[in-house]
């Protein structure tokens, strides 16, 4: 099994306060990692340092060979085509139908002109047609983002990360803003999907019973500091103390 | 992508795929047809009224620059009886804003659809003073008050006063028709009255947009101020129309540099305003 993403002592955060504080893990095809831990453990800073949406202070994120932290701006772009990335407020464009929602993720694709026109192929179309039809929104393509439940609004999140055919997922919270069974059925899908393409997967999550449930394996965050890597089975009472142990004094 | 295509036959997805594509290419005809269209019109009203309507012979041999230069022998002898109407020039502008501002609160009130006390009537009373100020120009407004209260600082005042209305209620209830509608929630929970849900809930979610758009409608009545004086309204625009009426026009000039470096200057306040404010 090769690997996909090898992150190396990153470290994040500003002069006076650190928020990640040395953090290295590898994750291989078909991997599906969940980070867990309390708020402000440094979940979200993690995962958006993988494609840059935050800056790095110091570390190596080696991706499809290369390493992010080091690429320029137009190298750094033609690699964010290259990792789909779901959003716990789903991040859809209120304004737009489910179809034009979806077809975004190809702007990565598409030159200046070509997407000012909203000219996509007609090969994107069918792929953003086929995979609202697996995430069950076939009827929906029309409708405005803001018309759909909450559910469905990850849904199309999912179809528009997916049609970017990534070679790596960042999830972000994708439950959170959902209520229990639906969370269950957006994690279902993910994995689901993630399987199906062979796209490996880093979720944050903070519901544990979730991340053992969907996850292959589980990195517990506290304070910036890895506490904890392992298979969800060796996810204990003790370990889970170790990580939220500021919550539980 | 064929890995990719499960359930659905292969035909009956390329029918939908041909249908999405036709309709977003008609979409977009539609849209740039529209362009068009707006854009011929467009060339055809400029042809129509402003290149065969213009007496380009009298632009191009030179008048243009002879009436400018008439313009450039500036009049500074004028300069020492400018600091009075310039001031109250500032102070007209000042009061007729906050004057505007207490006559907006209760238009703003009754134009906001989600607070209006008496529903569509009262909603429809708002709309119809917002739109009334601003339909009469400030020229008007002013010959208006010219006639009821005398030449005068004073009729300039209330004419600009009435004149923000238009502006200052009209955003105030669309900030008050987009605020946030979870503390307000919160408040009627709690056991709120409406005047607390008001106090509590809208007032500190409108006030950028309040505070943000009085110190533009100040910095507009500067300049309205200033033409104003040509309907006997006080201030620089009387001084301006004084000069006119003489042919002075050096002095016009000069009246005319008093006017941009007191608009300037309130470009200026409203810039360190808007920052310590908002």
């Amino acid at each position: 099994m090769h690997t996909v993403l090898e992150v190396k002592d990153l470290r994040a955060g500003y002069a006076d306060r650190e928020i990640l504080k040395g953090i290295s893990f590898t994750l291989n095809a078909d991997d599906f990692f969940a980070i867990i831990g309390p708020s402000g453990a440094g979940k979200s800073t993690l995962i958006r340092c993988v494609n840059r949406l935050v800056e790095p202070k110091s570390g190596e994120v080696i991706f499809n060979g290369k390493d992010m932290v080091k690429l320029s701006p137009a190298e750094l772009r033609s690699e964010r085509r290259n990792i789909g990335m779901i959003f716990q407020e789903f991040n859809l464009i209120e304004r737009l139908s489910v179809m034009d929602n979806v077809l975004t993720g190809r702007l990565g694709y598409t030159g200046t002109v070509r997407s000012v026109l909203r000219m996509f192929t007609k090969a994107e179309i069918r792929q953003a047609l086929v995979l609202l039809d697996r995430v069950g929104l076939g009827e929906h393509i029309d409708k405005r983002a803001d018309r759909l439940s909450g559910g469905q609004r990850q849904r199309v999140g999912i179809a528009r990360a997916l049609i970017q055919n990534p070679k790596l997922l960042l999830v972000d919270e994708p439950t959170s803003s959902l209520d229990p069974k639906i969370s269950r059925e957006v994690m279902g899908l993910i994995r689901e999907m993630a399987r199906e393409f062979h796209i490996p997967v880093l979720c944050n999550i903070h519901d544990v019973d979730l991340a053992c449930e969907f996850c292959s394996h589980v990195i517990g965050l506290q304070d910036g500091i890895k506490k904890f890597e392992g298979p969800p089975a060796r996810l204990d009472k003790r370990a889970l103390q170790e990580i939220y142990a500021m919550e539980v004094l | 992508m064929s890995a990719l295509a499960l359930g659905a036959g292969i035909d009956t997805l390329d029918a939908r795929v041909d249908a999405i594509a036709a309709g977003r290419s008609r979409a977009r005809k539609v849209r740039y047809t529209t362009y068009l269209l707006v854009f011929i019109v467009v060339a055809w009203t400029v042809e129509a009224i402003v290149i065969s309507d213009t007496d380009w012979s009298r632009i191009l041999n030179g008048s243009l620059l002879t009436t400018l230069g008439r313009f450039l022998e500036l009049d500074w002898s004028l300069v020492p009886d400018l600091w009075e109407p310039a001031v109250e020039t500032v102070l007209m502008a000042t009061l007729a804003t906050l004057a505007g501002l207490v006559l907006s609160i209760p238009v703003a009130w009754l134009g906001a659809s989600n607070i209006t006390p008496f529903g569509k009537v009262s909603y429809a009373v708002g709309r119809f003073l917002m739109t009334m100020s601003r339909s009469v120009h400030e020229i008007v407004w002013g010959l208006i008050f010219v006639s009821a209260v005398g030449l005068g600082a004073l009729a300039g005042i209330l004419a600009m006063a009435v004149r923000s209305v238009g502006f200052i209620s009209k955003t105030i209830a669309e900030a008050i028709e987009d605020v946030d509608p979870k503390p307000l929630e919160a408040i009627r929970a709690a056991g709120g009255t409406k005047f607390q849900i008001l106090w509590f809930a809208i007032l500190p979610q409108i006030i950028p947009v309040f505070v943000g758009n009085m110190i533009f409608e100040w910095d507009i009545n500067i300049r309205r101020s200033t033409i104003l004086g040509l309907v006997g309204a006080g201030g620089l625009g009387l001084v301006l129309f004084r000069q006119m009426a003489m042919s002075n026009n050096g002095g016009i000039a000069v009246v005319i540099l008093a006017i941009l470096a007191l608009i300037v200057l309130g470009e200026v306040v409203s810039y360190y305003a808007r920052k310590a404010v908002i």
